[in-house]
């Protein structure tokens, strides 16, 4: 059986999650790596693959999946085994709990994250406003709260939401710092999610060329 | 069974996704308004149900749980008697669950909310054009999405269905979709509306959504 097969860039922080995900499952995936500022993600064969020519993009056999939140779960439920469970745990009110850290990190997190960065990115801008900065350091406050009485964000176990998040979070920090005393709990998440032996690998090397890139962009936008 | 209650505001289109959810699965349930105007969101009580103080929250018994996409998940997996509304299949879940957070991040917040949020909370009276210009592009994707299909997530209705029918309701206050552009989400909307429950459960609170907006009397201006 051949194994899935994951479009991703180490850029993007949703590919990271997914990365994070099968390596704490102990899944090989097939690595198609998609170069988003060539613009290989537009390509008619690409496009054609999904119509929304995001990434990740996950093969499985017939399966077509996107969103990372959506690949991580599936990941889990049909690779992590009882071993992993708790990843993904069964128990409804905690698979609950689960799904709101997800969402907030695609309804808030990443989506905050991609307002700050993709025009400068994408589009030449040269804003890196204080409100745009605030707006995803105000996250921060949210992750401090919920991180108040436990080690991951949804509670004494990693799940697929830590990854998820961790992801974002990484991604955004140089600009949009986490300030030591104001978000003591939020620093040491991150000091105990970079303690996983795949993290330096699988997340850190990418955050950091993301954020590099932010940087350089700016630079770039603003000297024109 | 437990005692269901849903804290929300029936305007709110994550709210009645979960009206739309427990009328779908027939579920006996308490209604609580919670007037986020009124900041009735922000009083500790609330607070100790939903530290992150959003509407809708689903209390059953002593627990209380958030997000409506969290909430609808967790309403079929433990009451209904079939998987229909959120599959148990694993590709067929993770579809639904990709539409989810479609509806999570570009849809819902980043295109509605954006334009709601400053009309609403903090007395705006312009809207950019590139706001409603946004929300063209989602009706491109959610035209992509339905593809040959009935319904959001593929041949059968889903939870999915619930998020997208009222994320899309408040959407078009602001700009209808275009019949000749997009035939598959307007043949869509008209399928949900014939379900039996749905005036109730979604008609009805997104009529109030609409007179809330028209009521602000905004311009549009392009930018």
């Amino acid at each position: 059986m051949s194994k899935p097969a994951l479009y991703y860039a180490t850029l993007s922080p949703p590919s990271r999650a997914v990365l994070l995900t099968a390596k704490a499952i102990g899944l090989e995936l097939e690595l198609r790596p998609i170069n988003l500022l060539k613009g290989e993600h537009l390509t008619p064969e690409f496009v054609k693959m999904n119509p929304q020519h995001t990434i990740p993009t996950l093969i499985d056999g017939d399966a077509n999946i996107t969103d990372s939140h959506a690949i991580c779960a599936y990941l889990v439920g049909k690779y992590g085994g009882a071993a992993h469970e708790s990843l993904y745990p069964k128990d409804l009110v905690q698979r609950a709990n689960v799904d709101a850290r997800l969402h907030l990190d695609s309804g808030h997190l990443f989506a905050r994250l991609r307002f700050l960065y993709e025009p400068v990115l994408y589009n030449g801008s040269t804003d890196c406003s204080i409100d745009k900065i605030a707006y995803v350091q105000k996250c921060y406050e949210i992750l401090e709260g919920y991180l108040a009485d436990r080690t991951y964000l949804c509670g004494n176990e990693l799940t697929i939401a830590d990854f998820c998040c961790v992801a974002t979070v990484t991604s955004g920090n140089d600009v949009a710092l986490i300030d030591e005393f104001k978000f003591p709990k939020v620093n040491a998440w991150l000091k105990k999610m970079a303690e996983l032996p795949y993290y330096k690998d699988t997340n850190e090397e990418g955050a950091e060329e993301l954020k590099a890139l932010f940087k350089a962009k700016l630079a770039e936008n603003r000297s024109k | 069974m437990g005692k269901l209650s849903i804290y929300g505001l029936e305007a709110s289109p994550p709210t009645r996704a979960c009206l739309l959810t427990l009328k779908a699965l027939d579920l006996p349930f308490d209604w609580v308004k919670v007037n986020l105007m009124a900041g009735e969101h922000l009083l500790p009580e609330y607070l100790e149900k939903n530290p992150q103080h959003t509407v809708p929250v689903l209390e059953d018994d002593e627990v209380c749980i958030w997000d409506s996409h969290a909430i609808m998940p967790y309403l079929v997996g433990k009451y209904a008697t079939t998987d229909a509304l959120y599959p148990k299949d694993h590709h067929q879940r993770a579809i639904v669950d990709q539409r989810l957070h479609y509806d999570s991040g570009p849809m819902f917040i980043g295109t509605l909310l954006s334009l709601t949020k400053p009309l609403l909370f903090k007395g705006a009276t312009v809207i950019e054009q590139s706001n409603i210009d946004a929300i063209a592009d989602v009706y491109d994707v959610v035209e992509t999405l339905i593809g040959d299909n009935e319904y959001i997530a593929g041949a059968d209705l889903t939870i999915a269905d619930f998020s997208f029918v009222t994320t899309i309701c408040s959407l078009m206050v602001f700009l209808e979709p275009d019949p000749s552009k997009y035939p598959k989400i307007v043949a869509w909307l008209e399928r949900l509306r014939q379900l039996p429950y749905y005036e109730e459960a979604n008609g009805v609170g997104a009529a109030h959504f609409e007179s809330m907006i028209k009521s602000k009397n905004f311009t549009i201006e392009s930018n």
